[in-house]
């Protein structure tokens, strides 16, 4: 058996988490101020980067599906979902890990909807996480 | 004050992790993949190496092996969200028989991730002869 690790638990959609309802690119506002108390000082160098992650992943996504490159899609999405989830963008995170799947299937229809979504709500979430960095 | 090596490919999470390190107070230095773990532990003695395991180049269970192959007495926490099917779970649990003391699933909560390290750190203090510690 492996240790007891602790995974963060997904919100409800209306959780009280501080998660907005309805909205993919909605800041989890508790879990970015634990991560303000957690890190201190470096919270504005990591946030800030979180931040640039939010646009630039997202555009390596829908570069890989425009290349047709289904390995590079899951890679990408990987990776994002990764970072959503630790910054508790938590339905971002599920939108990245669908198109991880279609990324594995090798069957890219519909990606770029899904892109275009994800990319929206990652131009959100970077637009609030700016209140952070101030 | 105790020294640990960060091994991660994914900048954002690699940073992360460092500096909510660095603010607990251990030196920290960071590694973006395995091989690039044990060219800087050439020239840096590491007291514990916390290491993603899917990453490029060279992944996270050949550095546990080459570590602990160095030095049987290596501290080593391995960290994952999984891989395409293979999940964190399975993947942690492999890392184990690989050599990791501990494991972390990704997305990790910061507080669980401290606790671990310190009691990592513990153990290798409690392994040490009197007179040997740093």
């Amino acid at each position: 058996m492996i240790p007891a690790t602790e995974t963060a638990p997904v919100p409800a959609r209306n959780g009280p988490q501080g998660e907005i309802s309805g909205k993919a690119g909605a800041l989890n506002t508790q879990k970015l101020d634990e991560m303000q108390q957690e890190l201190g000082p470096s919270f504005l160098n990591v946030i800030e980067r979180f931040q640039a992650g939010l646009l630039t992943r997202p555009e390596k996504i829908r570069q890989a599906i425009l290349a047709n490159d289904s390995d590079q899609v899951a890679v990408e999405s990987h990776s994002l979902k990764s970072v959503c989830r630790q910054i508790g963008l938590y339905r971002m995170g599920e939108m990245a890990a669908t198109l991880e799947s279609i990324g594995y299937s090798g069957q890219l229809e519909g990606a770029n909807l899904l892109v275009e979504q994800l990319m929206q709500a990652g131009r959100s979430a970077h637009h609030e996480l700016a209140k952070y960095c101030r | 004050m105790a020294h640990i090596m960060v091994v991660d490919d994914d900048e954002l999470i690699r940073v992360f992790l460092a500096s909510l390190l660095r603010h607990v107070g251990y030196s920290v230095t960071e590694a973006e993949n395995g091989q690039t773990c044990l060219q800087k532990i050439k020239t840096c003695a590491v007291d514990l190496v916390i290491t993603d395991i899917f990453m490029p180049e060279m992944d996270g269970f050949y550095l546990l092996t080459e570590l602990h192959r160095a030095s049987p007495d290596s501290r080593m926490i391995a960290i994952s969200g999984g891989y395409k099917s293979v999940t964190s779970q399975l993947t942690l649990q492999m890392a184990k028989a690989f050599g990791a003391i501990d494991t972390i699933a990704k997305p990790f909560k910061t507080a669980m991730v401290i606790q671990q390290v310190a009691k990592a750190l513990q153990m290798a203090n409690n392994q040490t002869e009197p007179g040997e510690a740093s």
